[in-house]
C-alpha cells in the first residue's frame, strides 16, 4: 500500500512536468514589432555612426582636429589597426542595415512608404561603408544566415554600378527603387517615428524624395573620376527632376537630444567623457586664417581665451592646458548635445553642382553654385547676414572661382571641406577623390605606411576573424579605393 | 568578554581524576610502542612505552579510551569503572578508510569510489584569515585552478575544476551545502558608462558562507563524481558539509572563536623618486607623468620650476602610492553550539565578520545566524533541517582603466603630495567636484570617497529533510532546499566626477531564488550472492532558478551630495528590468556493486528535462560507469612496502542545457556606443527597438562533456605514504554557443551547437607522514596539476570568437581554434622576416602592430601545492606553498608604471639617449639593428602601451600561501579553567611570493570569477593577511 502511494506521487510528479517546463518565453523581449519602432533605431544608428568613432578618425585624417590622447592620438598618426569594430558591427551592419532589411522584407509589400525610406537609408549606410573601406559585404549582407555565415565582399565598383552577373543591385538603383516606393499606396506611413522629416505625414515623404535625389547627386560625384558618363547622366537627370535638397531647411539632418543618453556623440565625447583627447588642428586654423574666415571658424571651434588655441597633427610636445584649448563649438556639439548629425546638406548640393558644372559640364554656373554653397553653410553655422555679406565683400578672391579648372576645383573642395567640419567622413571622401585641400603628413606619422595619409580604414577585427571572405592579406591603408584619385 | 561568556556556559563540575594503566599490542600480542592513547573527545592522552605499556590520568566522567598507531586500525574501548585497560590493535587492512560525502549528500567510503574526490577538513583551511571559502582552498587541491580577482575586500575568486569545459556556459563548479545546490554566482554591476569593466570587483556568492560552520569540503572533480547532480555539476561540484550536533553523545559543545587580522597591499611595483611630475623634462602640474625635471634641479622658467619668480614646491613623495592603500582589518567572531546525539541533535551558530579593505572606503560586513536540528520519530521517520540567514554588505569603489581611483593611483606622479588631500579632506571642491590638478583624472581620494558602490544582501538558505525507513533495506528521503537572496546595489557618481560629470545614481536590486527538491529512494541488499552487496538508488530532482533584476538609473543630478534617483533629470537612460526563469526536472538511478569490499562497480544514469531547450527535444540522458579494484585485497598482497592499492577507472558523460530564452529571435531596446559616447532609447518620446544581435538556432540540443578517468590510490610503507593519482581525458562537444558570425551578416552571433574542446590532465596528491607519534606528528602533502586545454574546432567558417563579457577593443579574450581556451587576441608589433621588431626610421619607435594576433595565454603550464603539518606536543604548525608555472597576464598596471615614468627602472640613465630593441630598414631595404636614439620618455612610452606585447608577463609565481601556528593549552590548565579545549592561533596568508618574471604580483584577475582570465586592468593589488585567533570550546 505504502509503495503504491509512493508510486502515485512519483507518477504525479512526472505528469505535471510538461506545463512546469513551459516557461521559456522571454518576458524581457518582444518577438514581433511594428516598423514604427525600427525606423527611429535605423535613423539614429546611421547618425550615430556618422558622429562617433568614424567621424573622429576621418576628422583627424583630414586635419580638422588634432589628436592628443588615446585613440585620437593613434588615429592622428595613422595607427588604425584594431579599431572600428563598434561602428562596423553595432552601428552599421547590426544597427542600421539588418533592421532596414527587416523593414523592407517584412513590411515592403504592405507598407512601401516604410520600405522606401528604409531603402534610402540603406543606400546611405552602404555608401558609408564602401567609401571608408572599399570592398565590403553588400549584396549578401545583413540578412542573417540567408547567404551563409560569411557574406561575400562585393567590389566597390559593383556596389556603385551594380553587377547583374553577380546579382548586385547598384546603389543608384537602390535609391531609385526607394524613391519609387514612396509613391505607392501604403498601409502604414512614417509619422511621429520619422525623427528627421516627421511628424507631419503630409510633407515628410516628399522631403525623403529630396533626400533620395540628393543621395544620387552625392553618389554620382563620388564616382565621377572613374565613371564620368554615369555621373553626368545621373546628375543631369536629378537636375531635370528638380527635386533635391533646395534649402537648409530640408537638409538631411538627424536630430539628437539634450537629455543624457540622447546626446550627439560629438558632445558626449568632446565635452564629457574624453575632454582631453582632441582639439582644433593648427593646420585648419592656418587655412582659415589664410582665408580670413575666422568668424566662421568661431562657429565651429571655441576660443576660451579669446584666441584660437590649436595643436599640430601628430605633435608630441605638451598640449596646451585643457582650459585654453579650442574645441568644437556648440554648432557642432549643441549646448548639451542636441546638435544634429548633418548628413546631406544644401551646401553640399551646391558644391556638387558647382564641381559637376566645372568638370562634367552639367547645367548651371559653377560660380553661382559655389557662392550659394558658401552662403548656405555660413547661414547654417549661424553667421549673420551682415557677417556673410561682409565676408563676401572683403574676400572676393575667395568667393570667386579663378584660374585653371584644377585650381577652381581646389577652391570648391576647400570650401566644401570647411562646410564639412564636424562631418569628417564627407571631407575625407572628397579629399581622397580630389586630393583637395592639399594636406601635409602629420608629424610622427606611423601606421601601415608613414608616408601616405591613409586612403582607407583597416577592416575591423571581428569581420577579419569571422569572415574568411575578408581580403587576406589585409588591404593596406595606402591602397587607393576604386573611385579615388 | 569572550572568556566570560564561555565561563557562563560552563556547567560541568570536575570531580576527582584517576589513573588507568594498560598495554597496547598488535593482534599477535607484540607490544606497540608510541601508540597514542587518549580520552576520546578530549586532549587528555599519552603514548605507549617501548614495551607497549602506558599510564594515563583521566578526568572523572571520561567514557572512552581511544587507541591508535601507525598502520593499525583505531580502537575505542569504554572505560566504565575499569582501572586497567589493554588493547590489541589489528593491522589496518582497509587503509584509506575515509568517509566522504559524495553526490546528493550520500556518505561513502572513499575506498568504494571509482573516481577522484578530495576531501578537506575544517582544520586544513580554517583559522587562516580567509574571508571567502574558495580562497581557503588555494594551493590545497589537485586538479583545481583558483585565482582571486585581487586583494580587494569581497572581490571574487575564480575556481575551475579540471579545466574549462564550456565555451560560454559557467565553468564554476556547483556549490552544494548539506545536499542542496546554492548560488555561487557573480552578479556584476554596470559601473556606469564603462560597464562591468568599471565595477568594484563584486564577490562570488560563496562569500556569504561563514567558514566557522563548515566541517568539511569535498571536491568532486570529474563528471563521474558529480553526474547525479546533473547538468549543473558539469564543471564539478564543491560539497560543503556543515557542523552538526550528532557527534556530541548527548552533551552540548560550545565553541567560541575569535580571529583578528590585518592586511597590507603587496606586489606594488618599485617606483623611482628622482624625477617628478611633468613631461620632456619640464614640470607640469597637470601631467599624470613623472617625466619632469630631476629633483634638486635649479628652478628656471624653462624647466617650469620657476613661476612668477617663485620656485614651485617640487619634492619627491616616495610613499604616495603605497600610503594610498590602507591597513585592512578583518575581525571574525563566531559562537556555535552543537548538541545532542545521533538521533536528536541541534546546531546553532552566530557569526559576524567585519573587514576594512586595503582601499579607502571599502569593506565587507557579514552577519549570519544558523539554526538546525535533526530528529528520529517513531524509529523510522527522520526529520531534519536548518535555516541560515546572512546579511552581507560590500562597500566598494569603482575600478578600472580611465577615470577611477585605481587608474589614477597606479604610477602616480612622484612629486604629488597625495596624502595631503586626505589629511586636509580637500579631494573635492566646495561644490563637490573633483579637486585634482592632473588632467583627465580623478583625485584617487575623490574616486574612493565620492563614487562608492554598495551592495547590501540578505540571504536565506533553508534545508528540510524528511526520510522514512520502510524496511531495514529500503529507505525514502525527500530533501527540499531554498536559497534566496536580495542584493540591493547602489552606485553613485558624484556631480563633477570624471566618468559622469553630471552625476548619476543607480539603484539595481538583484533578486535570486533557487528551489531544489530531491526525492531519493535507496535500497540495499547484502550477500545477494556470497560477498556481493548491491545498493540501488532512484531519484527525482526538481530545480527552479529565478533571477529578477531592475536597474533604475538617474542621470544628471541637480543637488550636490544628495544621492537619490529623485535628484535626477533623466531616469530612462540605462533603466531596465529583466526576469529569467529556468527549470529542470531530472530522473536518476544508480546501482552500486560491492564484491567482498575489493571490487566495486557503479552504474548511473540521469535524464534531465530542461525548460530552456526546444519543447520537443528537451529531454536528454547521460550515463556513467565507474569501477575500482583494491588489488592489494583481491590478490592478498601485503608487505611492509605496499599496504593498500586500488586502481580505478570511470567513463562519464554529462549534459548541460542552454541558457534561458535562446530558441527564438526577438527584439530589444538598442544601445549604441560605449563608455566614451552612447545612445539609448527612448529618444524623447520616441521608442526604438532593434533585432537582437543574436540569431536563434536552427535546432538546439544540450552540450555534452564526456570524460575518461583512470586513477590509482596506494598506501605504502606502513601507510606512511599515500598516493592518489588520476589521469583524465575530457571531450566537450556540441557546445551551446552564441557563436560569432561575421558582423556583415547583420548579426553578431548565432546560437548553435558547435565546437569541440578537449582537456587532458594529470593530477596527483601525495601525502607522506614521516613521523606519527603522540607528541610529534609530521605530515607533508604535495599536489600537482597539469591540464592541457585545446579548442579543436568551432564552426564552419569561424576560427575564433570572443568570450562574452566586457573587454577593451584591442585585447579580446578569445576562443580560437587550435589554441587553449581564453587566449587574449590583440596587436603584435610587426616583425622583420628574421623575427625582429621593426622600428619606424622617422620616429625611432615601433612601426605598427599587426592586429588579430595572440597576445597572451592565461593558462598555466602546471601547478604544485605543498602543505606541511607538523605537530609537536601542543604546538602545531601548518603551512602551504604553491607554485604556478606559466600562464600570462596582460597588465595595464605595468604599462601605466612605465608610460608614466614612475617605475624605478625608468629613472635609470634617464638623461641618456635610449634605443628600442628592434631593427630598422636601411636605404637598401635591409634590416639592420636599430640605432635610433630617442629620449627615455619616448622609449618607455613605446614600451608602455596598455595593450602592448611588452606588458604581457609570465605569471609564474612561487608563493607561501598560508601559515598557521596553533597552540592547544595543556590538559591540566584546561581542567583548571574547566574547559574542553583552548586553542591559540597565529596565522598569515599570502605570506610572500616570488614572481621571477614580473615586477608586480601577476596572480590577479581583474574580472574575477568567470571565463575571462589573464587581465590586470589597473586593479587592486593582492593583500597579505597576518592575524591571531582564539578558539575556546567547552
Amino acid at each position: 500500500m505504502r509503495k503504491l502511494i509512493l508510486f502515485l506521487i512519483i507518477l504525479a510528479l512526472f505528469a505535471s512536468c510538461k506545463k512546469y517546463l513551459d516557461v521559456n518565453t522571454s518576458p524581457n523581449n518582444p518577438t514581433s514589432v511594428p516598423p514604427g519602432v525600427l525606423l527611429p533605431t535605423t535613423t539614429i544608428a546611421i547618425a550615430f555612426a556618422n558622429t562617433n568613432d568614424l567621424d573622429r578618425v576621418t576628422s583627424l585624417l583630414v586635419q580638422h582636429i588634432a589628436g592628443i590622447a588615446s585613440q585620437a592620438a593613434d588615429y592622428d598618426v595613422y595607427k588604425l589597426e584594431g579599431y572600428f569594430d563598434n561602428a562596423w558591427n553595432f552601428e552599421l551592419y547590426n544597427g542600421a542595415i539588418n533592421n532596414l532589411l527587416k523593414i523592407i522584407d517584412e513590411h515592403g509589400a504592405t507598407s512601401p512608404a516604410y520600405a522606401g525610406v528604409a531603402k534610402l537609408q540603406l543606400a546611405y549606410a552602404f555608401s558609408m561603408l564602401t567609401d571608408l573601406w572599399g570592398d565590403v559585404p553588400y549584396s549578401k549582407a545583413g540578412r542573417g544566415l540567408k547567404f551563409g555565415s560569411s557574406p561575400r565582399f562585393d567590389k566597390q565598383q559593383d556596389i556603385y554600378q551594380g553587377n547583374a552577373a553577380d546579382s548586385i543591385q547598384s546603389l543608384f538603383d537602390l535609391v531609385k527603387e526607394g524613391i519609387a516606393d514612396l509613391d505607392k499606396p501604403s498601409l502604414l506611413k512614417p509619422g511621429k517615428d520619422d525623427i528627421v522629416y516627421g511628424p507631419d505625414t503630409t510633407t515628410n515623404l516628399a522631403k525623403w524624395k529630396r533626400m533620395g535625389n540628393t543621395l544620387l547627386l552625392k553618389f554620382a560625384m563620388q564616382i565621377s573620376n572613374v565613371n564620368p558618363t554615369l555621373a553626368k547622366s545621373t546628375i543631369d537627370a536629378v537636375i531635370a527632376g528638380n527635386n533635391y535638397i533646395n534649402s537648409n531647411a530640408v537638409d538631411f539632418d538627424v536630430p539628437f537630444g539634450s537629455s543624457v543618453g540622447n546626446q550627439n556623440p560629438l558632445y558626449t565625447f568632446n565635452n564629457l567623457n574624453r575632454q582631453t583627447d582632441q582639439m582644433l588642428s593648427q593646420r585648419l586654423l592656418n587655412l582659415m586664417r589664410s582665408l580670413n574666415d575666422t568668424v566662421r571658424l568661431g562657429k565651429y571651434f571655441t576660443k576660451p581665451t579669446g584666441n584660437f588655441v590649436a595643436f599640430d597633427n601628430g605633435a608630441t610636445v605638451t598640449a596646451p592646458t585643457l582650459a585654453s584649448r579650442s574645441k568644437y563649438n556648440t554648432f557642432v556639439t549643441g549646448t548639451t548635445g542636441e546638435a544634429p548629425a548633418r548628413l546631406l546638406t544644401f551646401a553640399q548640393v551646391n558644391f556638387i553642382l558647382a564641381e559637376s558644372a566645372l568638370i562634367l559640364g552639367t547645367a548651371g554656373d559653377a560660380d553661382t553654385y559655389y557662392q550659394a554653397g558658401i552662403k548656405a553653410n555660413m547661414q547654417k553655422t549661424g553667421m549673420t547676414t551682415a557677417e556673410i555679406d561682409n565676408y563676401f565683400a572683403t574676400n572676393p578672391s575667395v568667393v570667386t572661382l579663378a584660374g585653371t579648372t584644377e585650381q577652381k576645383r581646389n577652391q570648391i573642395i576647400t570650401q566644401k571641406y570647411i562646410a564639412w567640419i564636424g562631418n569628417g567622413i564627407e571631407a575625407y571622401n572628397d579629399y581622397r577623390r580630389t586630393g583637395y585641400p592639399v594636406l601635409a603628413l602629420a608629424n610622427n606619422a606611423a601606421g601601415h605606411n608613414p608616408n601616405v595619409i591613409p586612403t582607407r580604414l583597416t577592416y575591423p577585427l571581428n569581420e577579419l576573424s569571422r569572415n574568411p571572405n575578408t581580403p587576406n592579406p589585409v588591404t593596406r591603408t595606402d591602397v587607393k579605393l576604386w573611385w579615388a584619385k | 568578554m569572550l572568556l566570560g561568556s564561555i565561563l557562563f556556559f560552563y556547567g560541568q563540575l570536575l570531580a576527582q581524576s584517576r589513573t588507568i594503566t594498560g598495554k597496547v599490542t598488535d593482534e599477535n600480542g607484540n607490544p606497540i610502542p608510541n601508540a597514542s592513547v587518549t580520552v576520546k573527545g578530549t586532549s587528555f592522552g599519552t603514548t605507549s612505552k617501548d614495551d607497549g605499556t602506558f599510564s594515563l590520568t583521566i578526568p572523572a566522567g571520561s567514557k572512552t579510551l581511544s587507541f591508535s598507531a601507525v598502520g593499525m586500525a583505531e580502537q575505542d574501548i569504554p572505560i566504565g569503572d575499569k582501572n586497567s585497560i589493554s588493547a590489541a590493535l589489528s593491522t589496518r587492512l582497509n587503509t584509506l578508510t575515509e568517509v566522504v560525502v559524495t553526490s546528493l549528500g550520500i556518505a561513502r567510503d572513499k575506498r568504494s569510489l571509482g573516481y577522484a574526490t578530495q576531501n578537506l577538513k575544517a582544520d586544513q583551511f580554517n583559522d587562516r584569515g580567509q574571508v571567502n571559502v574558495v580562497n581557503a582552498l588555494q594551493g590545497k587541491v589537485a586538479g583545481v585552478n583558483i585565482t582571486n580577482a585581487s586583494g580587494g575586500a569581497g572581490s571574487s575568486v575564480n575556481i575551475n575544476i579540471r579545466g574549462i569545459t564550456s565555451f560560454q556556459g559557467s565553468n564554476q563548479p556547483l556549490f552544494i551545502i548539506d545536499g542542496i545546490p546554492i548560488s555561487n554566482d557573480v552578479d556584476r554591476t554596470n559601473g556606469g558608462p564603462t560597464g562591468s569593466l568599471g565595477d568594484n570587483q563584486p564577490p562570488n556568492r560563496a562569500l556569504d558562507l561563514d567558514m566557522n560552520n563548515i566541517e568539511s569540503i569535498n571536491i568532486l572533480k570529474g563528471p563521474a563524481a558529480s553526474v547525479l547532480y546533473g547538468s549543473r555539476a558539469a564543471a564539478g561540484a564543491i560539497i560543503i558539509t556543515t557542523k552538526k550536533g550528532s557527534g556530541q553523545k548527548g552533551r552540548a559543545e560550545i565553541i567560541a572563536s575569535s580571529n583578528i587580522s590585518f592586511q597590507r597591499a603587496t606586489g606594488l611595483p618599485e617606483v623611482q623618486n628622482e624625477y617628478g611630475q611633468g613631461s620632456l623634462g619640464i614640470y607640469n602640474p597637470n601631467s599624470s607623468n613623472s617625466w619632469g625635471p630631476k629633483f634638486g634641479s635649479t628652478p628656471t622658467v624653462a624647466n617650469g620650476l620657476l613661476v612668477g619668480g617663485q620656485p614651485v614646491d617640487y619634492n619627491p613623495h616616495p610613499d604616495n602610492i603605497k600610503d594610498f592603500f590602507e591597513t585592512g582589518l578583518i575581525s571574525d567572531n563566531n559562537i556555535s553550539i552543537n548538541g545532542g546525539d545521533a538521533k536528536q541533535n541541534f546546531t546553532f551558530s552566530a557569526g559576524y565578520l567585519y573587514q576594512e579593505g586595503i582601499l579607502p572606503n571599502t569593506g565587507v560586513k557579514r552577519a549570519s545566524v544558523k539554526f538546525g536540528g535533526n530528529t528520529v520519530l517513531r524509529e523510522k521517520i527522520k526529520l531534519g533541517g536548518s535555516v541560515t540567514f546572512t546579511n552581507t554588505i560590500q562597500d566598494g569603489i569603482l575600478g578600472g582603466n580611465g577615470q577611477s581611483a585605481l587608474a589614477a593611483i597606479h604610477g602616480l606622479a612622484r612629486s604629488i603630495d597625495l596624502q595631503a588631500y586626505k589629511r586636509n579632506k580637500t579631494w573635492k571642491n566646495p561644490d563637490g567636484s573633483n579637486n585634482y590638478a592632473v588632467i583627465g583624472q580623478e583625485n584617487p581620494y575623490f574616486g574612493a570617497y565620492e563614487n562608492p558602490l554598495k551592495s547590501n544582501l540578505y540571504r536565506v538558505i533553508g534545508i528540510t529533510n524528511l526520510g522514512y525507513d520502510f524496511t531495514s533495506w529500503l529507505n525514502v528521503n525527500y530533501r527540499l532546499g531554498v536559497d534566496a537572496y536580495t542584493d540591493r546595489r547602489k552606485q553613485i557618481f558624484a556631480l563633477g566626477s570624471g566618468r559622469v560629470p553630471n552625476g548619476l545614481v543607480m539603484e539595481s536590486p538583484i533578486i535570486r531564488t533557487e528551489v531544489n527538491g530531491d526525492l531519493i529512494i535507496t535500497a540495499k541488499k547484502n550477500n545477494i550472492v556470497k560477498g556481493l552487496n548491491v545498493t540501488g538508488l532512484l531519484g527525482n530532482n526538481i530545480n527552479q532558478r529565478r533571477i529578477q533584476t531592475v536597474e533604475l538609473q538617474g542621470d544628471g543630478l541637480s543637488i550636490p551630495f544628495f544621492y537619490n534617483v529623485n535628484n535626477a533629470s533623466t531616469l530612462n537612460n540605462g533603466s531596465a528590468e529583466e526576469t529569467i526563469l529556468q527549470r529542470i526536472v531530472g530522473y536518476y538511478a544508480q546501482a552500486s556493486f560491492d564484491y567482498k569490499s575489493f571490487l566495486f562497480l557503479e552504474l548511473t544514469g540521469r535524464a534531465d528535462q530542461s525548460s530552456t531547450l526546444p519543447k520537443n527535444k528537451n529531454t536528454y540522458f547521460y550515463p556513467s560507469v565507474s569501477a575500482g579494484l583494491v588489488f592489494t585485497d583481491a590478490f592478498e598482497i601485503q608487505s611492509d612496502v605496499i599496504n593498500y592499492g586500488k586502481i580505478r577507472a570511470s567513463y562519464a558523460k554529462v549534459g548541460r542545457d542552454a541558457p534561458p530564452y535562446r530558441t527564438v529571435q526577438f527584439y530589444e531596446k538598442p544601445e549604441f556606443g560605449n563608455n566614451v559616447a552612447g545612445f539609448n532609447f527612448p529618444f524623447g518620446a520616441t521608442t526604438g527597438f532593434a533585432l537582437t544581435s543574436r540569431l536563434p538556432p536552427t535546432s538546439l540540443s544540450p552540450e555534452f562533456t564526456s570524460s575518461i578517468e583512470v586513477g590509482l590510490n596506494a598506501a605504502l610503507f606502513k601507510n606512511r605514504v599515500t598516493i592518489d593519482v588520476a589521469y583524465f581525458d575530457q571531450i566537450s562537444k556540441s557546445q551551446i554557443v552564441d557563436v560569432g558570425v561575421a558582423p556583415s551578416t547583420g548579426f553578431a552571433e548565432v546560437t548553435a551547437n558547435v565546437g569541440k574542446m578537449t582537456n587532458k590532465g594529470i593530477e596527483a596528491l601525495v601525502t607522506i607522514m614521516p613521523i606519527s607519534e603522540r607528541n610529534l606528528r609530521w605530515e607533508v602533502s604535495g599536489n600537482f596539476t597539469r591540464i592541457r586545454n585545446k579548442v579543436n574546432y568551432i564552426f564552419p567558417g569561424v576560427t575564433s570568437f570572443s568570450i562574452p563579457g566586457d573587454a577593451f577593443t584591442g585585447s579580446i579574450p578569445t576562443i580560437k581554434e587550435g589554441e587553449p581556451y581564453g587566449v587574449i587576441v590583440g596587436g603584435l608589433i610587426t616583425r622583420s622576416p628574421e623575427g625582429e621588431r621593426i622600428i619606424n626610421p622617422v620616429t625611432g619607435t615601433y612601426l605598427s602592430t599587426l592586429a588579430n594576433q595572440i597576445l597572451a595565454d592565461p593558462n598555466p603550464d602546471y601547478q604544485l601545492g605543498f602543505t606541511n603539518n607538523l605537530r609537536v606536543k601542543s604546538f602545531s604548525v601548518s603551512f602551504t606553498f604553491d607554485f604556478i608555472k606559466g600562464g600570462q597576464i596582460l597588465s595595464f598596471t605595468a604599462a601605466t608604471y612605465k608610460s608614466r615614468g614612475a617605475l624605478k627602472e625608468t629613472a635609470v640613465d634617464r638623461d641618456q639617449p635610449h634605443i628600442l630593441p628592434g631593427v630598422v630598414q636601411d636605404a637598401t631595404g635591409k634590416f639592420i639593428p636599430n640605432n635610433i636614439q630617442i629620449p627615455a620618455q619616448t622609449y618607455w612610452q613605446a614600451l608602455g602601451g596598455l595593450q602592448s606585447e611588452f606588458n604581457v608577463y609570465d605569471a609564474t609565481t612561487f608563493r607561501m600561501r598560508d601559515i598557521s601556528i596553533a597552540y592547544d593549552l595543556p590538559g591540566t590548565l584546561i581542567q583548571k579553567l574547566k574547559l574542553n579545549s583552548v586553542k591559540l592561533t597565529l596565522f598569515a596568508n599570502n605570506v610572500f611570493y616570488v614572481a621571477p618574471n614580473a615586477f608586480f604580483d601577476p596572480q590577479v584577475n581583474t574580472q574575477g570569477a568567470g571565463n575571462i582570465r589573464g587581465f590586470d586592468f589597473q586593479s587592486v593589488p593582492n593583500a597579505r593577511t597576518i592575524g591571531a585567533g582564539l578558539k575556546v570550546s567547552l
